[in-house]
């Protein structure tokens, strides 16, 4: 099958450290990859080199078939124009640890207003899509509440609906349910599922293990800006080689 | 006490003489103030953005107006614009237009900095999420970010509005008959300061009706708040 993502020999540094070191990473189309791994590993910096809100220092990426940034022997990574660049970046929908809602705008605004002012789509069909998302993520009945009227899982389940209104290629989640409180952690877990059962390609940093096990296809372990380990959740949660992941399993279940 | 309601009503027929003259000069006020504002509120913008360009040429070239702008007395301002136009362009422009200019390029300074404050207080993450959905530059800036910037900067301009009502007097210094122009001439004529009362009553009671709009502007703008219960 086709690699829907490929990342090759990603470096990010930055002022004073290494964030990404030589990271090789590729994706299928419906596939679901959790990375896990402890702060400061840079499985948040990996994700969002992938849809350009952090620019790498050197290696390749390339998206759908599209590579945007490349690295030319002996040289910085070079990125394609701005506006090409947007274009294959909104193929990617992301979810942010802080939700990042639109404030001024109702739920529906916010999922729509997108794909009306990006796709130039229709503002009745771009509603009606809207509403059916609303209904996927459960809150159909939110449709004219502004956010701050929402609780941090719904806020997280409209930012759900938002990032898929744009029918992406690949969903980012970064740290979907850390800013939750852990007793509604449960009801964006269950949507984010709800979604890999229907094969939309997701990578989902987290640090939630029993969800990582339960959802993903594949887990990457990260650690010191690398990929220590990775397989299927079976043979990285029962049987892990590395000692860097013994140990970060063994803390987690503490 | 016949002697107070004589006085009394002496002193109300004393002010109704010299009303036609305040409001002659109180509607003068109130053109420059709602010319000013509907001229420097939107000027204002282009100098917040260009302040926050990745440009050097516009960072330099907003700034260094908004610090001659905010850096010099308005009266110096007016008086420079008053004699420079004429003597080095030889264009004679009314004493309003010239009031008038001096003011937008003046409070647009001002209302450049209120923007670009407000701007910046705006969370990062709106940028990410507006990036993250493809959205482009000017859709950021105009679509999200600005929307929610003019609910915070509306009690910072409001006190500039205020700031500005009382500011046209300044320009009774050029010889025009706005409203402390007029009171200062009544005073000096009639030897009798009661016109100054009558004005601050009109400066007063404009300044309580832009209280009052601003109020009712914030509590629209706050329509997407969350309300606390206390």
């Amino acid at each position: 099958m086709k690699q829907i993502l490929e990342m090759k020999q990603i470096v990010k540094d930055y002022a004073n450290c290494r964030a990404l070191d030589h990271v090789d990473f590729s994706m299928k189309r419906g596939e679901t990859v959790a990375i896990i791994g402890p702060s400061g590993s840079g499985k948040s910096t990996l994700l969002r080199c992938i849809n350009c809100l952090n620019r790498i220092t050197s290696g390749s990426i390339t998206l759908n078939g599209e590579t945007f940034v490349d690295t030319p022997d002996g040289k910085a990574a070079q990125y394609i124009p701005d506006k090409e660049l947007r274009r294959i970046c909104a193929q990617t929908g992301m979810v942010f640890q802080h939700f990042n809602l639109f404030p001024h705008m109702t739920c529906l605004k916010n999922i729509c207003y997108a794909p009306i002012k990006v796709k130039k789509e229709d503002k009745a069909a771009a509603e009606q899509r809207g509403r059916e998302l609303l209904e996927l993520v459960g809150l159909a009945s939110k449709a004219d509440v502004y956010t701050a009227q929402l609780s941090g899982g719904q806020k997280q389940r409209i930012a759900i609906a938002r990032g898929l209104a744009m029918n992406p290629e690949i969903m980012l989640f970064d740290e979907p349910t850390s800013a939750l409180d852990p007793e509604i952690t449960g009801e964006v877990l269950n949507v984010i599922k709800k979604l890999a059962d229907e094969h939309i390609t997701m990578v989902v940093v987290t640090h939630e293990m029993g969800f990582a096990r339960e959802v993903a296809d594949r887990v990457i372990f990260m650690d010191q800006g690398k990929i220590v380990e990775e397989g299927a959740p079976e043979q990285i949660f029962t049987s892990p080689e590395s000692d860097r992941l013994k140990d970060f399993l063994s803390s987690m279940l503490k | 006490m016949s002697d107070f309601i004589a006085n009394f009503q002496e002193t109300l027929a004393y002010v109704g003489v010299l009303m036609p003259s305040l409001l002659t000069g109180a509607w003068y006020t109130v053109k420059l103030f709602v010319v000013t504002l509907v001229l420097s509120l939107p000027l204002g913008l282009p100098f917040a953005l260009g302040g926050n360009s990745r440009f050097w040429i516009f960072r330099f070239v907003c700034k260094t107006y908004i610090w001659i702008f905010r850096g010099t007395p308005l009266i110096l301002q007016l008086f420079f614009f008053y004699f420079f136009i004429p003597i080095s362009m030889g264009i004679r422009f009314s004493a309003f237009t010239t009031a008038a200019i001096t003011f937008v390029l003046n409070y647009a300074a001002y209302f450049a900095e209120i923007y670009r404050g407000g701007i910046n207080s705006i969370d990062h993450g709106q940028y990410e999420a507006a990036h993250s959905l493809g959205l482009s530059k000017s859709q950021t800036m105009f679509g999200i970010i600005l929307p929610q910037t003019m609910k915070c900067v509306l009690p910072p301009v409001s006190n500039e509005a205020i700031v500005l009502i009382k500011d046209t007097a300044l320009v009774s210094v050029m010889g025009v008959a706005e409203l402390m122009k007029a009171s200062t001439s009544a005073v000096n004529r009639d030897v009798n300061p009661s016109a100054y009362l009558v004005a601050a009553v009109i400066y007063l009671i404009f300044t309580f009706l832009l209280t009052l709009l601003s109020n009712f502007l914030e509590r629209r703008f706050s329509m997407y708040d969350a309300r606390g219960e206390w």
